[in-house]
């Protein structure tokens, strides 16, 4: 009797450990939810799901005073195939660069100035808006470029210094025409809203960090107003990036190429 | 048991919560620092886009002829407008002119030149397909110095005011053409039609100047089909009454991440250079332009172009050196006036540095290095810009030995302040 007793104690025993390490699985599994969606969640905060235009607005700072400030309104349309966004960029302000346009599809990438009416090719490395890239300004869908690493849940302070509980995403570049190599991105776990993002080259060095801030509603959902962006190497360079004006806004695929930057001109 | 059970499944998840709430970081110092100033930027006060843009312009500057040795002055005032606007859901109204005056005691002597750089109507009949109609500034060609396949460009130019090539693209007289454009999702084709509207130029300054621009009946078919996002290239067919059929070929493609790659080229029957600007009869024969050439930005944001340049057309520095000098100066001013390679092969060198140092100033410098004659020009400009202001520095330098293309220019160098100030 007591052997028997021993031996269904021992059984047991064994059952339950598995039981336990089985629902320590389904925990750690239910708190970790698949890294790529949590990517595509926070994309479609930062991107409205059809074609649209915003207008934004670029304040740089050196060493806490304006340096400079640009306006630009950007027309973005994502492509069927891709299902990545094209970009078309027309310069509002200051008054030397009115109408100039930039045309951003993948790594195809136009200048056109309609002084000259010549459109050049420029390459990603080429800025025109001083520490932000190209990249920086047009729209993009982190997780068609990048695939996502769950790093672990932290909290983390947000742009406006209210601590968050958030996923700390890896994301590493699937596509060698993106903008940076690797990103580290924090999302917020209960709304999936972008908290930060830290930008790396494939050296490692930190380019830039980003804050996603100022949410409001935009285009039928909260969507940041506000990017504040601070340079890797001098944290005193900073930039401001400002969104307002979201409209529904639809571009024809035919104006999306190089020929067509001559006549772009919205009414 | 249950207890248990529930008790072990906390405990680990508090465990696992725990562990990732140790590992939180503060923002680091910077990051508040940056967010504070991002706190009091202020609320820019958004202004509606203008259709037109005004600016004037002043420069005073100072030269050395190379003949005499002696110095000139150069003194210019400009006014510079462009209008851009739909006067019509599909109806857009484009006109740019600029009127220069400018008064050198040096070579070429000063001069009023009014230049009608464009004003034509573009009514688009459907999202992608339009029409042209008045004097247009068609300019095709990926290179930066020298475009084989920017026909139009052909007495184009009425005042040279900077020999920036982008600035010489965009201060000249267009052409009067109706000209039409059928867009697809990655393709486009172009038709244009410039008629005969006067058989010489006129000098007078506000002079509509159709002789330059339009001297004979003309064409211009130009197709693009991008094949991928790093390859779309252009394909042109140029001709007319005066003008042999001439075939142009346009690429241009990325390599990594900084490089651009560019080639230009036209090739079709016609006459030499040298023969245009003797005026000496010659019978067609097959001629090919060419520019070739790479553009690599570092990660300061400095572009360095670097560019060959072929002119079949052109004389080779056995051919000029036979020339006399006079019809040296004639085959220079005749590749001026056509925007031309005055011999057969050059290097352009071009460099280009947003932003240098300091925000706001950028620096441009071009080398032109002709390889017939050993002879060479040197330009560098260092500009800074204010909101609604620009002070630019110019100079430039003619060189070479005696009997060369780049001796030849009258003036051995210059030096230009120019205040640009947008109203």
């Amino acid at each position: 009797m007591h052997s028997f007793t021993a031996t269904l104690a021992f059984a047991m025993g064994r059952w339950l450990i598995v039981l336990v390490v089985w629902l320590g699985v389904t925990v750690v599994a239910q708190a970790s939810p698949d890294a790529q969606s949590i990517l595509a969640a926070s994309d479609e905060i930062r991107n409205p799901s059809r074609p649209f235009a915003v207008t934004v607005t670029l304040l740089e700072y050196r060493s806490a005073k304006q340096s400079d400030e640009n306006t630009l309104t950007v027309y973005s349309k994502a492509d069927n195939t891709s299902g990545q966004f094209r970009t078309l960029i027309r310069f509002v302000a200051p008054q030397r660069d009115v109408d100039k346009l930039m045309l951003k599809s993948g790594n195809d990438l136009w200048f056109f100035d309609p002084a000259s009416q010549s459109s050049i090719r420029l390459s990603p490395q080429q800025r025109l808006l001083g520490q932000a890239s190209n990249g920086d300004v047009v729209t993009v869908n982190l997780a068609k470029d990048y695939r996502a690493e769950l790093l672990g849940e932290e909290d983390t302070a947000d742009g406006e210094r209210v601590m968050r509980r958030s996923y700390k995403l890896g994301l590493a570049a699937v596509s060698p025409d993106v903008t940076y190599h690797r990103v580290e991105m924090w999302v917020d776990a209960t709304s999936s809203r972008p908290i930060k993002a830290r930008f790396y080259a494939e050296s490692g060095h930190l380019l830039k960090t980003a804050y996603y801030r100022k949410f409001q509603p935009q285009l039928g959902r909260e969507r940041p107003t506000e990017v504040v962006i601070i340079d890797g190497l001098d944290p005193a360079w900073v930039t401001v990036l400002r969104y307002s004006d979201y409209a529904w806004r639809d571009v024809p695929d035919a104006w999306l190429q190089r020929d067509y930057l001559p006549r772009f001109k919205p009414g | 048991m249950r207890q248990i059970i529930i008790t072990l499944v906390l405990a680990l998840g508090h465990c696992l919560s725990t562990k990732a709430a140790a590992n939180a970081p503060a923002a680091p110092p910077d990051d508040l620092d940056a967010l504070s100033l991002a706190d009091k930027a202020p609320t820019a006060s958004m202004q509606p886009a203008r259709p037109w843009r005004l600016f004037v312009e002043g420069a005073v500057g100072q030269g050395k002829l190379r003949d005499t040795g002696s110095n000139f002055s150069i003194y210019r005032g400009s006014i510079d407008f462009r209008f851009d606007d739909h006067v019509a859901p599909q109806l857009r109204v484009v006109f740019s002119d600029r009127l220069d005056g400018v008064d050198s005691d040096g070579v070429p002597p000063g001069d009023n030149v009014n230049t009608l750089r464009e004003a034509y109507l573009s009514w688009a009949r459907t999202e992608d397909q339009i029409f042209d109609f008045g004097r247009v500034n068609i300019r095709n060609g990926s290179a930066i110095g020298f475009n084989p396949t920017d026909w139009f460009k052909a007495n184009a130019l009425r005042s040279i005011v900077d020999p920036d090539p982008a600035v010489l693209r965009e201060n000249r007289q267009g052409t009067v053409v109706l000209q039409a454009q059928q867009l697809w999702r990655d393709a486009s084709l172009t038709a244009a039609f410039s008629p005969k509207l006067a058989r010489s130029a006129d000098s007078a300054t506000f002079a509509l100047n159709v002789g330059a621009t339009n001297p004979s009946n003309r064409y211009l078919v130009a197709g693009s089909y991008k094949f991928s996002d790093k390859f779309t290239p252009q394909l042109l067919v140029y001709g007319g009454d005066d003008d042999p059929a001439q075939i142009g070929l346009n690429l241009s493609g990325l390599i990594g991440d900084a490089v651009v790659a560019f080639g230009e080229f036209s090739a079709g029957k016609g006459t030499t250079l040298v023969t245009q600007a003797l005026r000496i009869p010659e019978a067609n024969s097959n001629q090919q332009r060419a520019a070739v050439g790479l553009t690599y930005t570092t990660g300061f944001n400095l572009s360095l172009t670097a560019e060959a340049e072929y002119n079949s057309a052109a004389p080779n520095g056995d051919q000029w050196h036979l020339l006399a000098e006079s019809s040296q100066q004639q085959v220079l001013s005749t590749a001026q006036a056509l925007q031309d390679l005055p011999t057969r092969s050059q290097w352009f060198l071009y460099a280009n540095w947003k932003d240098m140092l300091v925000r706001r100033l950028d620096v441009s410098s071009f080398l032109r290095q002709d390889m017939q004659t050993s002879s060479r020009t040197l330009w560098l400009e260092g500009r800074y810009s204010w909101e609604r202001a620009e002070l630019a520095l110019q100079w430039q330098l003619f060189s070479g030995p005696e009997g060369t293309v780049y001796y030849a220019v009258p003036q051995q160098r210059t030096v230009q302040l120019v205040l640009r100030v947008y109203l």
